[in-house]
């Protein structure tokens, strides 16, 4: 039998103990692996917000907050147009139809909080400025027919294809394409024409807000800045840049407190994994004996003990990590945050997962192996 | 040239800084390929000295030379060991989730032996203990004395020069015990391996070469 299998064999003569030790562990790598799925999902849906071709800039009326209540006349689109440094403008409405409701993380602001289901009008040649690059189907046509594209999310929620209708407002649509952005926010919504949704809504010339793509060579802060000093008291601007780092830095509070609680975890597992090989080397002390009668060097004792400590908390990394994967998988698929978040499943997350098991192992069975190699033979012989 | 595998002059050894001298001063030479039986109350220092002969501690005066090996100089104890030396032990000691055979091949891995050949060697040593039908059962199932043999074949699958035995036959029943001493006996002779045991076994005097008696740390002349 090799080294190998036999350091892999001895952590299994104690069943209870080991499976105690093993499932300490597990807890705390299924809490970095499930934690680190979920947030690298939102991590990854906050990042496509800065997506190459999408507007870098977005201009509200001052005091309406980033959501657009508030109106702006459609002319401001051309002189904003005109501004140094922009490259493209489209006016995009906002409304909220609450008569559909799309299960979403994001409240709308426009109708007081509850869940509705977001649209937004914009023309069909500027779609590119919200996100959306690419539609299953066709896009709406320009005029003021009653077509809309929708998020691959509310599809699903919705359970609506391509070709089927839907009501808006009070009006049947016609579901001409299926977009994706990898956005949660964007993905849970729809799209028609500015023209329609204008006239649907009572809102004839008037935009709730205007996407702004700026020249390559543009710097987007100093074009924010001239948007509103040119009008002053009546254009804000917000970017898509700070917006993502405002959610990337609730992620990172998020990111903080699953290190904390994987910490705790893993220290709470790694006393176990401590525990746990002390007691066996005390249990073992005359075979230690023994081994060493044989001629075993005091390295091999130490790697042997070494090994079946790292053999414990690497099943403790593979076992915690199933849990994770299968649990993180049908709490998404049951729950109402499902559509919103798609799991993470980087590398990363689980080397790191592993290299915690594996540095636990060694940090936990570091002492007791010691312990075990500088035995003296004949009082570990002499032992009862 | 002389052909004496042990030599042992004025060997002392204390425990508890002096307080308890396990052993006073022995002289002894043993022959290779005899068997000696060691005798004595206990507390007298037999496995004391058996220990200090398999290098399992270090004298604290006097000289020890065994297989040709200064034994209060060398630093590489460990190999002093798994070459020359098999030790069996009064309690079996043999490990309780392993295999008879996996138990006999322990020794073998300071070896450099390929996964095979520690196979091919256990298995060999366990036929000549007659256990080749127990070989993938536990030690748990085995009576005291299958077990037993099972720790004799462990001591020699490593080709000793010597086998220190302390003590084998101390946990079992009197017709047990004497074939395993039987048992010891042919293996000492069939392999030409130098034996040296303690015993309380009356019956060993029918057997070894020759035995010695000790008594507070030091080797007592009876005659
Ligand atoms: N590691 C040790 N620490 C302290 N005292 C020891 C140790 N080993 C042996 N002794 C003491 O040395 C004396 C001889 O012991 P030992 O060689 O085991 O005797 P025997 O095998 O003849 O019964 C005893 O008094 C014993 O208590
Ligand atoms: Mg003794």
């Amino acid at each position: 039998m090799s080294f190998l299998s036999l350091v892999v064999k001895n952590p299994f003569r104690n069943k209870t103990r080991s499976s105690l030790a093993i499932i300490g562990i597990a807890i705390g790598i299924m809490v970095i692996i499930a934690l680190g799925m979920v947030t690298g999902g939102l991590k990854a849906s906050a990042q496509s917000t800065l997506k190459a071709g999408a507007a870098e800039i977005s201009v509200v009326q001052t005091g309406s907050g980033d959501f657009g209540g508030g109106r702006i006349n459609e002319s401001r689109i051309a002189d904003v147009q005109k501004i140094n440094g922009v490259k493209d403008a489209a006016g995009t409405l906002r409304a909220t139809n609450t008569s559909i409701t799309v299960q979403s993380i994001v409240p709308s602001p426009s109708s007081g909080g509850s869940f509705g289901f977001s649209v937004t009008g914009i023309d069909r040649n500027k779609l590119s400025l919200a996100g959306v690059d690419s539609v299953n189907g066709a896009l709406y046509s320009d005029g003021s027919a009653n077509e809309v594209i929708l998020g691959k999310t509310a599809a699903e929620e919705l359970q609506k294809n391509v070709g089927d209708t839907i009501v808006l407002f009070g009006k049947d649509f016609t579901i001409t394409g299926i977009y994706e952005t990898g956005n949660f926010i964007t993905d849970g919504g729809a799209f028609m024409s500015l023209t329609t949704l204008q006239n649907l809504t009572n809102n004839a010339n008037q935009v709730s807000s205007i996407a702004v793509k700026v020249n390559e060579n543009a710097n987007v802060t100093q074009v924010s800045n001239t948007i509103q000093n040119t009008y002053p008291n009546e254009l804000s601007t917000t970017s898509a840049a700070s917006m993502a780092n405002r959610m990337n830095n609730a992620l990172s509070t998020i990111d903080m407190a699953s290190w904390a609680i994987s910490i705790l975890a893993i220290v709470i597992g790694g006393v176990g994994v401590v525990n746990t090989m002390i007691m066996s080397v005390y249990e073992r002390t005359r075979e230690i004996g023994v081994l060493k009668a044989v001629g075993w060097k005091d390295r091999r004792i130490l790697s042997m003990i070494l090994g079946e400590s790292v053999v414990l908390t690497l099943i403790s990394a593979v076992m915690g990590t199933v849990v994770a994967v299968v649990g993180v998988v049908i709490l998404l698929s049951v729950s109402s945050i499902g559509g919103v978040i798609t799991p993470s499943y980087s590398p990363d997350i689980f080397l790191r997962a592993f290299a915690v098991a594996f540095a636990v192992g060694i940090i936990g069975g570091l002492y007791p192996a010691y312990r075990a190699s500088r035995l003296s033979p004949t009082e570990a012989l002499r032992y009862e | 040239m002389n052909n004496n595998i042990i030599e042992i002059r004025n060997l002392k050894k204390s425990y508890d800084n002096g307080k308890i001298k396990a052993l006073n001063g022995i002289d002894l030479d043993i022959k290779k390929g005899e068997f000696v039986s060691i005798m004595g109350p206990s507390g007298s220092g037999k496995s004391t000295l058996l220990n200090m002969i398999g290098a399992l501690d270090v004298a604290g005066e006097g000289f020890i030379k065994v297989a040709g090996i200064d034994l209060t100089k060398t630093s590489k104890l460990n190999e002093f060991r798994s070459k020359e030396i098999g030790f069996v032990f009064q309690m079996h000691n043999l490990i309780p989730n392993l295999t008879v055979l996996e138990n006999v091949e322990i020794p073998l891995y300071e070896a450099n032996l390929s996964s095979e050949e520690m196979r091919k060697r256990a298995l060999e040593l366990l036929k000549s203990v007659n256990l080749e039908d127990k070989i993938n059962q536990t030690p748990t199932k085995l009576s005291g004395g299958e077990r037993q043999r099972v720790a004799i074949a462990r001591a020699l699958v490593n080709h000793p020069s010597i086998i220190l035995a302390d003590e084998p036959t101390g946990s079992l029943d009197s017709k047990t015990g004497d074939m395993i001493l039987k048992l010891m006996r042919d293996l000492h002779q069939q392999k030409n391996v130098t034996l040296v045991m303690v015993t309380h076994e009356p019956y060993v005097g029918n057997l070894a070469d020759r035995i010695i008696n000790v008594l507070d740390g030091k080797i007592i002349k009876l005659n």
